[in-house]
């Protein structure tokens, strides 16, 4: 194992030569060692433990035939291998270079391992077509998985109902957040633990709230039943309808997550001085100026944020939806993430499946990536 | 109203001068913009109630007896009992006759294992890194961490399927290792986040002083920085419990009979055909609950880094 | 008519009292600066005249009214904040222009009054430009132009320079006294730098724990303090504050026991009526003059400390007694350190102060 040098050692050692097998790529070296054979200086530089950029290269270029020829267990180590070989590259190439590199090294590679590159082999795989449960060889099969997913009337509907109901839950969520910070916006006698009451359902499993919310929304001895029928004289079943249920579900998240709404607006309630209301006061602005010209320019920065940090949240709407209605009644509430989780795990159609994880990831990273720029661009004019 | 207008006109000294009506309602206070007195306190407290009321509903059945729970009209005063606790952890409660381990001790062993050991590993690699993002920046810092965060921001549904195949291949499906595996990497991302935003707040005056006189990298780490940011250490692992606790989509599907977490396992119950025990359910999430609960008090300043990963602090 | 009356006005916090029952008139057009060390309760007077605090006793008047129950906006009164309290998400205009949309004007009339505001305080310029993009000098501008576009009752200013740095300072106090000498309002300004108290007010009072200890033209402050405080808080270098025993009148002159030196001195008649005991005698460094000998009127001290000031020299010297005296003399008197001063000083700036602190006079 050698360090770098910080001039960037161009000087090949006359220890790393071709043939040395511990230098040499996995598999398929074959293929590859013809143009590696002979090394002219500059190249000797290719050969080293911490040349990433080579083994990125070997990765990227092993993979896809790994697939193709192997049984996907097998590619699935192979592949692993040269994963594990790019991690160990890049620790190392951190080791005598810069000592972030060094810290942030482990971190990265755990996470690219575990994380990244799951995701890489998904995507490769979902080019072929591969069923988990069936032992054949997938075949390649291009971009028709997505062809197919973009042109499949049920994901659509999918995407609609999704559509629908993040939309009405994030709304909820975003008036009932602000009126919450509003309401606590002042300093009151007993404010904090009061505030702890409403911050408690941000807390909680989704796993609780969902089998909950199932106990109250249930006709028999639900309290929402209960409640109505105090008026009706009927045991009310929410979840037969179709709005009923997707009703059920926004009204159970966006419980859960107003809260978040309020600390954020809160925040941005918080941090506008006092002084700046003083002076309103005093040029004797009535009390929607004030909101106008003094809080909102402060909240609108924050209220941006929360709404994109809630739609990126509402898309992976999953356990509330499993835990109180499964996807029903019928498809009514199955969104977008749980019609996914039945194409892969109950279909078993795992390459499409993926193919359509694609797609939503696409979506996720670019909302995730506005929500950064935003984010931080209010930290610098701060 | 009687209370509420003696500590006005206290204040208003000369009396008998008009006092404006929001202030009588204790809504506007009479010093300063800012502040407003009881009536407000009136308001939010109702507000507040009726908002932890399914919470507090929760509460008041983990203590309620078979019989009560299933009550119609709705039970608010009822002796309590500690029945549904008792059967939580060992004892056996008997179904037609049939006595029955309810098994939740293994899986409350399980959670605690799982989320201890997954934030404890994460904790420590992710601080140095985040170290390492704040005071080494390297050349496409951003990059780094952007990818980081998309990890966490991304649909659990994209990660899993790849992963449970991963994991059935490698054999790794239902057991504690790679659960505990899995959970670490995701905490990292979000422990990573935080303790940045945590290192980032530091001055880095005290460092260079440190530097100067003679200490090394190591030492400015552990004896300068470090402790400066215990607070965050705590809120980020704290946050990361919590979250890793009640994760619930991965354990459903990547841990086994014997490594099932808490929620899986409450999940499980719900959908059983012996029909659904509610007062035993509510007795467990009372025990998430009331450490939750506890927890949500003490870091009440930094839970706004926390529920947003990070990326935004006051 | 435009005035600000206090009448033993006081403000508690829980326990702690900040201003205790103090009594405050300010005429139309007169300019009074509230002066003192921080936590003397001048800022908080200030925002009881203003609104934002409530007085826990006493009555505030504005123009002849009692106010104590009205808000801020109710009070007919501009404000100019320490921290500028510019809206920062509006432009420079919008900002002047903010007070004005109370009176409801036609959109042309309030422009002129705004574009009329803005020359007198040369804000031309930047009348589009956000608040966070423009200096410290120019936000205070702006802050005294959003106070003055309206035609108030009067002008409350809270430590308006603090903030500025000093060539900065000496050019805004000429400007804002000038336009404020323009408007003719009563005008209270609370600062904690005697300069700009001396040079900017018609009066100044003094607050300390929460009282006035004295209210008076800046050159009787100056000049004939009513106290020990007041004596030692006005002027730079500081006053020169000698603890004494009076040992009565020989010869027409008061003679004085300075920790052991004996000295006689010419003083205000008043300190006949002076019972033995112990004093304070105040003499400012320029007024005291080193003279050639020894003689029975003279401060006999070594110079221990040599401050060139430029034009002047200020001598930290040290009485037979032990006390620290301060003597400024001209550039040209080369003292070295070591030296004998023999300092003499004259009837009309010498002040005693009794065994309570006050002047005796």
């Amino acid at each position: 194992m050698e360090r770098s040098s910080p001039t960037g050692g161009m000087a090949a050692s006359p220890a790393l030569s071709p043939a040395l097998p511990s230098a040499s790529p996995p598999a398929f070296a074959p293929a590859l060692a013809p143009a590696l054979a002979p090394i002219p200086r500059p190249a000797g530089r290719l050969l080293r433990w911490n040349n990433w950029q080579a083994a990125l290269l070997v990765f990227v270029v092993g993979m896809p035939p790994a697939i193709a020829l192997l049984p996907p267990a097998f590619s699935f180590w192979v592949a692993a291998a040269l994963a594990v070989l790019l991690a160990a590259t890049l620790v190392v190439n951190a080791w005598g270079r810069h000592t972030g590199g060094l810290l942030v090294a482990p971190a990265l590679a755990l996470l690219f391992v575990m994380n990244i590159y799951p995701l890489l082999w998904s995507f490769g795989l979902s080019f072929f077509n591969y069923r988990a449960n069936r032992m054949k060889q997938p075949t390649f099969v291009g971009l028709q998985n997505y062809a197919n997913v973009i042109t499949d009337p049920v994901v659509w509907d999918r995407l609609h109902t999704t559509a629908i109901m993040v939309v009405l839950t994030v709304s909820v969520q975003m008036v009932i957040g602000f009126l919450l910070a509003l309401l606590f916006s002042k300093q009151f006698p007993l404010r904090r633990y009061l505030m702890i009451l409403v911050l408690t359902p941000m807390m909680l499993s989704f796993v609780a709230v969902g089998a909950f919310f199932r106990y109250y929304y249930e006709p028999s001895l639900g309290l929402l039943s209960q409640f109505v029928r105090l008026f009706t004289g009927e045991p009310y079943v929410l979840m037969q309808s179709v709005w009923g249920a997707r009703a059920g579900i926004i009204l159970a998240d966006a419980w859960m997550w107003s809260p978040f709404v309020m600390l954020l607006v809160l925040a941005g309630l918080v941090s506008v001085p006092k002084y700046l209301y003083e002076a309103a006061a005093i040029d004797r602005a009535p009390a929607w100026r004030r909101m106008w010209s003094i809080t909102l320019p402060y909240i609108r920065g924050l209220l941006l944020l929360a709404l994109l940090f809630r739609t990126i949240e509402a898309f992976k709407l999953f356990d509330v939806v499993f835990l109180l209605t499964e996807g029903g009644p019928g498809t009514a509430t199955e969104t977008i993430a749980v019609y996914v989780y039945r194409v892969a795990f109950q279909y078993v159609k795992t390459s499409e499946s993926t193919a359509l994880t694609y797609i939503l990831l696409f979506t996720v990273i670019v909302l995730t990536n506005l929500y950064l720029y935003l984010a931080n661009r209010r930290i610098k004019e701060a | 109203m009687f209370k509420l207008a003696l500590p006005r006109s206290a204040i208003a000294g000369a009396g008998g001068a008009a006092i404006p009506l929001l202030e009588r309602l204790g809504l506007r206070a009479a010093s300063g913009v800012g502040e407003a007195g009881w009536g407000r306190t009136a308001l939010a407290g109702v507000v507040s109630f009726l908002y932890f009321f399914p919470v507090l509903w929760i509460i008041l059945t983990a203590f309620k007896s078979y019989d009560d729970v299933l009550a119609v009209p709705a039970k608010f005063f009822f002796t309590p009992t500690l029945d549904n606790f008792r059967q939580v952890f060992s004892r056996a409660y008997s179904v037609q006759g049939q006595v029955q381990d309810t098994g939740f001790a293994l899986f409350f062993f399980n959670s605690i294992v799982i989320a201890t050991v997954s934030v404890a590993v994460a904790l420590v690699l992710g601080t140095f890194a985040a170290f390492g993002f704040s005071r080494y920046p390297l050349k496409g810092n951003d990059t780094y961490l952007f990818i980081i965060l998309s990890t966490r921001m991304l649909p659990a549904i994209v990660v899993i399927i790849p992963i449970f195949l991963m994991f059935r291949i490698t054999g790794l499906a239902g057991t504690y290792l790679g659960i505990i595996a899995l959970y670490t990497t995701f905490n990292l991302p979000f422990t990573i986040w935080m303790m940045k935003s945590f290192f980032d707040e530091l001055s880095p005056d005290v460092e260079d002083a440190a530097r100067i006189d003679g200490s090394s990298d190591a030492r400015v780490f552990f004896k300068i920085c470090l402790p400066q940011v215990v607070a965050g250490l705590a809120a980020t692992a704290v946050f990361g419990l919590i979250l890793t606790w009640n994760e619930f989509l991965f354990a459903l599907l990547l841990s086994g009979v014997e490594t099932r977490t808490v929620p899986v396992a409450m999940a499980q119950t719900i959908g059983g055909d012996i029909g659904v025990r509610w007062g035993l359910l509510a007795a467990i999430e009372t025990l998430f609950l009331v450490p939750v609960i506890i927890v949500t008090f003490a870091l009440q300043n930094q839970l706004l880094r926390g529920v947003t990963f990070g990326t935004i602090k006051r | 008519m435009s005035t600000i009356e206090l009448r033993k006005v006081s403000k508690r916090f829980g326990s702690f009292v900040a201003v205790r029952g103090i009594d405050l008139a300010v005429r139309a057009g007169e300019v009074v600066c509230l002066l003192g060390p921080s936590g003397c309760g001048k800022t908080t007077t200030l925002r009881m005249i203003a609104g934002l605090e409530r007085p826990t006793g006493g009555d505030v008047l504005v123009a002849g009214r009692r106010v104590n129950e009205l808000k801020p906006e109710q009070r007919d009164i501009a404000m100019v904040f320490q921290f500028y309290a510019l809206y920062p998400a509006l432009s420079v205009r919008e900002n002047i222009m903010f007070p004005l949309h109370h009176e409801k004007l036609d959109a042309a009339t309030a422009c002129a009054r705004v574009a009329k505001v803005a020359a007198l305080l040369h804000l031309d310029g930047i009348l589009d430009r956000q608040p966070g993009r423009i200096s410290e000098g120019e936000k205070q501008r702006v802050a005294v132009a959003r106070a003055v576009v309206r035609d108030p009752s009067c002008f409350l200013f809270d430590e308006p320079l603090s903030r500025l740095d000093v060539e900065l300072r000496q050019s805004m106090r000429s400007q804002i006294k000038s336009v404020l000498t323009g408007l003719s309002k009563a005008t209270v300004i609370v600062t904690h730098d005697q300069l700009e108290a001396l040079t900017m007010a018609d009066r100044i009072a003094i607050m300390r724990d929460g009282v006035i200890e004295q209210i008076d033209s800046p050159h009787e402050v100056f000049a004939r303090p009513a106290n020990v405080f007041v004596a030692s808080f006005i002027g730079t270098p500081q006053m020169n504050l000698l603890p004494a025993r009076f040992d009565g009148l020989s010869d027409g002159k008061a003679a004085f026991d300075v920790q052991g030196q004996a000295i006689r001195l010419k003083v205000d008649p008043a300190v006949q009526r002076l019972a033995r005991g112990k004093v304070t005698i105040g003499v400012r460094p320029r007024a005291l003059v080193p003279a050639s000998e020894a003689s029975a009127d003279t401060f006999t001290s070594r110079a221990e400390l040599i401050e060139p000031m430029g034009a002047e020299t200020l001598v930290h010297a040290r009485t037979g007694g032990g006390d620290d005296i301060r003597v400024v003399v001209p550039r040209e008197a080369r003292v070295q350190v070591g030296e004998t001063l023999h300092l003499r000083t004259d009837l009309h700036q010498t002040h005693v102060f009794d065994a309570d602190g006050k002047a005796v006079r």
